[in-house]
């Protein structure tokens, strides 16, 4: 063995004691990771293999239930639906986020108010955004329709008709751009003033400024963002589709969060449904890696 | 094209203090392919000045002109002027090639003129072989000579130079100082050079002005200001070592002013000088020493040859000729004769 055998455990023994200096910090979020998420998920894992209802013990099916989702029409709709309200959403939201950052970086009289305002559907609680947002898309006496109504455009569809539906969740979801805004007016405020001041001695326009200069040095950060509203959106676009269309009109808003928690509580197939969370962690995974791929291929990251 | 800045005056309002007056009433002449150098301590206004006349700062009052044409007020772009930043600021995203090409590219020139411009600016300034780098890559020398290649391929009608060569080492700095007042000779453009480094506006100048407070405490040829400064602050600021200055009565001269002498211009003796004291360091310089000597409560300055110096707590005597004597009103005042 020799000095093969040694170095490892030096190595180990290095590791150890690096661990005891300054790691010992991260103890209470790693505790709380793994109670509240690496164990969950690994149950979850295991139950994805059997048959489990919550009555009697699991009992083993091997791949049958990822056999079964293959063939699930349901599951695959569900997917789409939310894979496009992702589409619509996420650069609208991306946009919007950025565009508000742009324009509020500067401290000037009102920008605070402005802020405030566009981190606001943020703050407020999910259920109450959705509340909200079933008065204004209510098809009855909504103002949006009866706007519409007014201007002879008769009723949209709203909460009738799939396209109508889904364009108004998108709105809902694209308008809770807080998180974004902050991350995109953070890293508007990164970019030093020097380099706009030479921008505007070198004779640049305006959009020439925000394309070259700023939108170029905060693709990093707005990409990563594109990245987490997609996961956003692929995982948890959950309580505006339950509390305002329940997957409704005909299945056009049923997205795979909901239908899996249809699979689990509805239907009491606690088995099954760790399936589906499996298949929708796994194909997440792979949207994501593309889009990592992809953003470095362009440079951004 | 010539530069004439009338009467600048530029304030900063502050938040719960007196608003900042950065320049105050500053004239300014540069001529047709003249480099004038503004040098200052920090906070003296010099980088406003110059960002007065690129544009980027407003003016609470007086005039800039570029060519005889009026251009107070007018938005940077169209000044004609080029700027080379403290620190350079080039993109961190974009090539060497698209840096250099930044201003032509916004201006909407067509591609081949472009790269012609580029390439031809790059082989100028011997970067030819970067252009395909991110400024990342380069070394300081380097992103300097990036820098100055973006400020002349647009052929401007002013250079603003903001202490380009701060950020490089000294053999570096010096060969870049010769490189950049050989470039500015060969493209014959105004040049507004801004420095807090009096060896560069020194080593640099046609012309040299002094900054203070915002306000020009002098201004004229280098060799002009090193033999008449018209005053004590421009006596200490602009030399290698600062003027010694002592009260008229210490020297046994009658009157309320105070006497001026170059620390090369003394010589030191065993006895009989015009000054008494005690070396209290010595440091070596090269082929010389400056000595360091207490003259009652008075620090001077002594440069003498490194085999020369004195020995540390030696008692010395100071002396000089009548002609480097230099006469001020004041330790802080104007020169008088």
């Amino acid at each position: 063995m020799g000095g093969r055998g040694r170095a490892p455990v030096r190595l180990v023994r290095r590791a150890a004691a690096d661990v005891t200096r300054r790691d010992w910090l991260a103890a209470p979020y790693v505790v709380g990771l793994t109670a509240l998420v690496v164990l969950p998920a690994g149950l979850a894992g295991y139950l994805a293999f059997t048959d489990y209802y919550g009555f009697t013990a699991p009992e083993w099916a091997g791949l049958d239930n990822l056999g079964r989702a293959l063939d699930d029409g349901q599951f695959w709709l569900a997917l789409g639906n939310a894979a496009l309200l992702a589409l619509l959403v996420v650069p609208v939201r991306l946009a919007l986020a950025t565009g508000c950052a742009l324009l509020l970086h500067r401290r000037r009289r009102g920008a605070s108010l402005a802020r405030v305002s566009a981190y606001l559907p943020s703050v407020i609680p999910d259920a109450a955004w959705a509340l909200l947002w079933l008065w204004l898309l209510n098809p009855l006496y909504g103002p949006i329709a009866l706007a519409a109504r007014a201007v002879g455009f008769g009723s949209l569809g709203l909460l009738t008709e799939p396209w109508p539906t889904r364009l108004g969740i998108a709105a809902m979801l694209g308008l809770q751009l807080g998180e974004s805004f902050v991350v995109a007016l953070a890293a508007r405020n990164l970019i030093p003033d020097r380099y706009y001041e030479m921008a505007a001695v070198e004779g640049a326009r305006p959009w020439y400024t925000v394309r070259r200069l700023s939108l170029a040095l905060m693709a990093p950060l707005l990409a990563l963002l594109a990245v987490r509203d997609v996961i956003l959106m692929l995982q948890v676009s959950f309580v505006p589709v339950l509390l305002v269309t329940d997957g409704g009109p005909r299945y056009a808003t049923l997205t795979s969060p909901l239908d899996i928690y249809r699979e689990a509580f509805l239907y009491g197939d606690l088995g099954y449904a760790s399936a589906l969370s499996l298949l929708l962690l796994v194909l997440t995974g792979l949207v994501v890696g593309l889009q990592l791929l992809l953003a470095r291929r362009l440079r951004w990251i | 094209m010539t530069v004439a800045v009338e009467h600048v005056r530029c304030v900063y309002a502050r938040r719960r203090a007196d608003p900042l007056v950065a320049l105050d009433g500053v004239s300014l002449a540069v001529d047709d392919g003249e480099l004038v150098v503004v040098v200052g301590p920090s906070g003296s206004g010099k980088t406003t000045l110059l960002r007065a006349v690129a544009g980027l700062e407003p003016l609470a009052s007086g005039r800039v002109r570029i060519g005889g044409r009026d251009v107070t007020g007018e938005p940077p772009a169209s000044r004609r002027v080029a700027m080379v930043f403290q620190e350079y600021a080039l993109l961190p995203h974009l090539s060497v090639f698209e840096n250099v090409a930044f201003g032509l590219r916004a201006r909407g020139v067509p591609a081949d003129e472009v790269a012609r411009a580029v390439n031809d600016a790059a082989q100028l300034l011997d970067i030819a072989g970067l252009v395909d780098r991110r400024p990342a890559e380069l070394s300081g020398g380097q992103r300097q000579r990036v820098a100055l290649a973006r400020a002349m391929v647009r052929h401007p009608a002013v250079f603003l130079l903001d202490e380009p060569l701060s950020s490089l080492d000294t053999e570096l700095r010096l060969r870049a100082r010769a490189e950049t007042r050989a470039l500015q000779r060969r493209l014959g453009v105004a040049t507004v050079y801004v420095t807090h480094d009096q060896h560069e506006a020194m080593a640099l100048a046609d012309r040299v002005v002094v900054l203070r407070d915002g306000r020009v405490e002098q201004e004229g040829a280098p060799a002009d200001l090193y033999a008449e400064p018209a005053n004590a602050f421009v006596a200490r600021f602009l030399a290698a070592l600062p003027m010694n200055l002592v009260p008229a009565a210490q020297v046994g001269q009658r009157g309320e002013h105070v006497v001026g002498v170059r620390p090369e211009r003394i010589r030191l003796a065993p006895r009989d000088g015009r000054l008494t004291g005690r070396v209290i360091a010595v440091e070596p310089a090269g082929d010389d020493a400056v000595v360091h000597v207490l003259v009652g409560a008075l620090r001077l300055l002594v440069k003498t040859s490194w085999a020369g110096r004195p020995a540390t707590d030696d008692g010395v005597a100071l002396t000089w000729e009548d002609a480097d004597e230099h006469r001020f009103a004041s330790f802080d005042g104007p020169r008088l004769t």
